[in-house]
This record gives C-alpha cells, structure tokens and sequence, in this order.
C-alpha cells in the first residue's frame, strides 16, 4: 500500500515545492513593483557571484576547451579534416559546453554560498529581525542576489567561451600543428551570433533558477545547522538538476528561433 | 508610591496592544490558548512564567511574526493579522525588538547594525545617523566596540547591540525578549535603568519577557504570568508579591516541586 501511495506522495510534494517557488516569484515581483532597488547590496554580491567565480570559470572553460579540441582532434585526424576542430569547439562552447558547465560551477559556488548565508540568517533569527524592521526579507536578501546574478551570468558564460577557444587554440594550433589561418577561418565560417546568442540567453535563464531555487532553499531553512547543511546540499542539487533539465528543452526551443548553422 | 506600584489602568489609559481570544498552535502542540490582553500606552508590561509557556511565541504575534490561528492583535488601532507582509511595515516600524541572541546581522559592524533600522526608516542625513548611533551605544556601553563584527563580541555585548538597535529608532514601543539573561548583574541593572528611562523620557511602551523577578519588581507596572496558554495571573507588582495563587508563588519564589 504505501508503495503505491509513493508517486502520488513525491507528486504532492513536488507540486508544493513549485507552488513554493512560484510564491517566492511573486513575491520579487511585488519587490520589483514596490522598488527601492539596493545599489550597493547589488554591487557586493557583483562582486561575489562575478569577481569571485573567475578561477572556477576561467579553469573549466580553458580545460573544457582543450580538452575537448585534443579529443576531436584525435578523430577528425582520421577523416583528415583535423583542421576544422575549431569549428565544432567554437559551436559547442557556445551553445552548451560553456553555458551548462559555468552553470553547474556556479550552482556549487554561488548556488551554496546563497543557501548557506540566508539558511543561517533564517536559523539565527536575523530574517526575523528584518521583518521586525519593516524591511521585507525577499527586498534585501533574494533581489540583490537575483540582479547581480542576470547581470554576472551571462558576462561569465561569455568569458568561458573565451577562454575556451582561447585554449582550444593553443592546443590546436601549438600542440597539433593545425594551421593557424585555417583554425580561424573554420571558426568564424561556422560560426556567427547567433550561437553567442543561444549561450548567452542559457546564461539568463540558469541564473534566474539557481537563484530562485538556492534563496528559497536557504527562506524555508529550520533545525538550526543541520537545517542548513541540509539546505545547501539540497541547493546545489536541485540547481544542478533543473540546469540539466532545463538545457534540453531550452536547446531544441533555442535552436527554433536560432537553428544550428542559421549564420553561416 | 513605587514606580512598581502604579495602578492600572488610571495612569495608563490608552490602549496600544489589543489582544483577543488569541490561539495558536505549532504542530501538534497548543501554545496559545486564548490570550485577552491589553497593553496601554507607555506602561512597561512583564510577561513572565515558565519556559515553554509561549511568551516568545505572544510576543512575535504583537509584532507580526507569526500570525494566529484564531484571534485578533490590534496594534495602535491596526488589526495586525490578516495584513500582507508588506502592509505590516508601517506597523512595525512603530515598534523596537530585541530578539533572545541579538540576532545582529553578520555582515555588518555593531554600528551598521544599530543604524540599519534608522536608514531603513528613510533617514539619509549621515551626521544624524551618527549621532543616534553613538548616543545608542552610549546607553548600552558599547560606544568602544563600534567597529566589531558580531563573532567578536560576547554573548552578553551581543545582545546589549541588539537592545541598542532596538531602541535607536525611539520607536513608541519595545518589545525585549529576555533583555538581562547572559548579562552580568550591573549590566543587567544599567538595561533595567534604561527601560525605565526611556518610558519616562520619551513615553515608551515595553513589554519585556524575563526570568528576573528582581528586574520585574524594580521595572515593572503590571506583571502578566502566562501558565498553559492562558494569562493566568495579570496585575501590578505589589498584587504578584501578595497573590494566594500557589503557582505565582513557586515562580516568585523559585520553587519546585520536586524534592531531595
């Protein structure tokens, strides 16, 4: 019996947890009517969720690029089209190597970092004591954070894509002798905008749920630490998965308005 | 006549804190079992009684932190259940809180703290916020230890922040839960000090939750004690010391039933 009451439970339980986070949405949207928007509060966590995610971002995008350029390089040698390798590196690091890695980095990151800090407030009785100050909790701690997130995201996932071709073309050019003319000429045939564009909108759209999903976790926090040890893997975790899952159905309604090879 | 031995309510005729039928329950447990109670303007109102009884649990539904299962808080005339999060602000904002830990923001300096409600509050004029900030130290004898972060301040300097932060605002009421626990006796009396000086100076309601009959005697206008939910004893000082009632004397007194 209570094998079969299972789904129907974890179904409950899932269609309350999206009744939660479409309550915290709401509720940054009457923060977004009221106004009052925190300058500085945007600029500090700038600086945390940006400044402080350039080794984690700029490590994966060069190691994904390289990494990625030997393996194709190592194939494409037995079609003898080994000179194009920047080609599919460039495509790939734009419309998803690059937006889902530096996404699930920052999840970790960020995505913890988010969890942990409101999770400890709320434990600690300063949520409560915001709220006894008339100041309302999704104002000065999720909107700050939701802001200075749309704005890094999209600048991080540009920068792995930097250095992800950057590096791919040191490891092309300089470790397999693909002609650096030739390496060149391949990526920018084949690729155009729109592809920056497709990471890009990925970058919005993840900040937006690693955001969304770490704040609500660290709001709904009880049973002191282990409530926020709790909170913070359940962050990560949860961020990681809706990235994932969302990337799937995000490519095939990306590649609608924007299809693969539509610039070239 | 004592300050302890002002009656109610003739000194004290308006109403502030309206309370009514209040009930609440966490989880399974019955905390509140319709509380009637009513707070005047400037009185200073002890909630006393066992721990566990609900006294933080009353006092967060004044403020509108919880709100009840059944009931009504009037809070200056303003029903204060039923409103929306942000409705409740400028009720709030009447009123000061200092929580059981302090509960000051880490991130901030124990002036940054202590200013946080004034600039939230609107003020933008940074010499007045100064000023407020430095005088509210003054009172807690923290003007020193302005610059610290709350994780390298004691216990008792922590909460003495947040009873600054509580009352820099000069709000028309102040809600303490537990003020003198942790703190050493003479800190304990500067605080007892403080209250009654900031409700004869400036007319400011308290209602202050504590185990210090010693503060409670010395502060105190009416005492409320608050046994299984209900306000089961609510009067002045002078009637708490003098009632039959074999449970307000055990708390007086400190005594337990159990025996060596």
């Amino acid at each position: 019996m209570d094998i079969l009451r299972l789904p129907g439970h974890l179904f409950l339980n899932f269609l309350s947890y999206m009744g939660q986070l479409a309550a915290l949405l709401g509720d940054m949207a009457g923060s977004l009517r009221a106004g009052g928007f925190r300058p500085r509060l945007i600029a500090h966590q700038i600086v945390a969720i940006g400044y402080g995610s350039q080794t984690v971002v700029i490590v994966t995008g060069a190691f994904t690029g390289a990494v990625f350029t030997a393996q194709t390089y190592f194939k494409f040698k037995d079609f003898g089209v080994e000179s194009s390798v920047g080609a599919l590196v460039a495509v790939s690091m734009c419309r998803e190597l690059a937006p889902v890695l530096t996404g699930l980095m920052v999840a970790g990151r960020v995505g913890a970092s988010m969890a942990a800090d409101i999770g400890t407030m709320k434990v600690t009785e300063q949520i409560d004591a915001l709220r006894a100050m008339g100041v309302h909790p999704v104002d000065y701690l999720v909107m700050p954070r939701f802001i200075a997130m749309l704005i890094s995201m999209p600048l991080l996932i540009a920068e792995s894509i930097t250095f992800g071709l950057f590096a791919s073309f040191l490891v092309a050019v300089y470790g397999f002798g693909v002609p650096k003319p030739w390496f060149w000429t391949h990526v920018f045939d084949h690729t155009d905008q729109t592809d920056l564009y497709c990471g890009l909108i990925k970058g919005f759209v993840f900040g937006i749920l690693i955001t969304i999903i770490s704040c609500h976790q660290g709001l709904v926090t009880q049973n002191g630490a282990v409530g926020v040890g709790l909170g913070t893997t359940r962050a990560v975790v949860f961020s990681s998965l809706a990235l994932l899952i969302v990337n799937f159905f995000l490519s095939i309604l990306l590649n609608y308005f924007f299809p693969l090879g539509s610039g070239i | 006549m004592t300050r302890a031995t002002i009656a109610m309510p003739e000194t004290f005729s308006s109403p502030f804190i309206v309370i009514t039928g209040l009930h609440k329950k966490l989880g399974s447990q019955e905390i509140l079992r319709g509380i009637d109670l009513t707070v005047f303007k400037g009185e200073t109102l002890m909630l006393i009684g066992p721990s566990g009884e609900g006294k933080t649990v009353l006092m967060k539904h004044i403020i509108g932190l919880m709100s009840p299962d059944k009931g009504d808080v009037l809070v200056d005339g303003i029903k204060v259940n039923g409103l929306k999060e942000r409705e409740m602000a400028p009720v709030r904002r009447k009123m000061g809180m200092l929580f059981q830990g302090g509960a000051l923001f880490d991130s901030l300096t124990v002036e940054g703290n202590v200013a946080f409600p004034l600039f939230e509050s609107g003020l933008r004029d940074f010499n007045e916020i100064r000023r407020r900030v430095r005088e509210a130290l003054e009172v807690v004898d923290l003007d020193e230890h302005g610059q610290k972060l709350p994780v390298n301040l004691s216990g008792g300097m922590r909460k003495r922040a947040g009873i600054a932060r509580a009352i820099v605002s000069q709000a028309q009421c102040i809600l303490y839960d537990e003020p003198n626990s942790g703190l050493d006796p003479i800190v304990a009396d500067v605080i007892d000090q403080m209250i009654l000086r900031l409700q004869k100076r400036f007319g400011i309601t308290s209602i202050v939750v504590t185990h210090d009959m010693k503060s409670v005697f010395k502060i105190a206008n009416r005492v409320a004690f608050l046994k299984r939910g209900i306000i089961h004893f609510l009067g002045t000082p002078d009637e708490l010391r003098q009632s039959p009632d074999k449970e307000v004397q055990d708390f007086i007194e400190g005594r337990s039933e159990t025996t060596c």
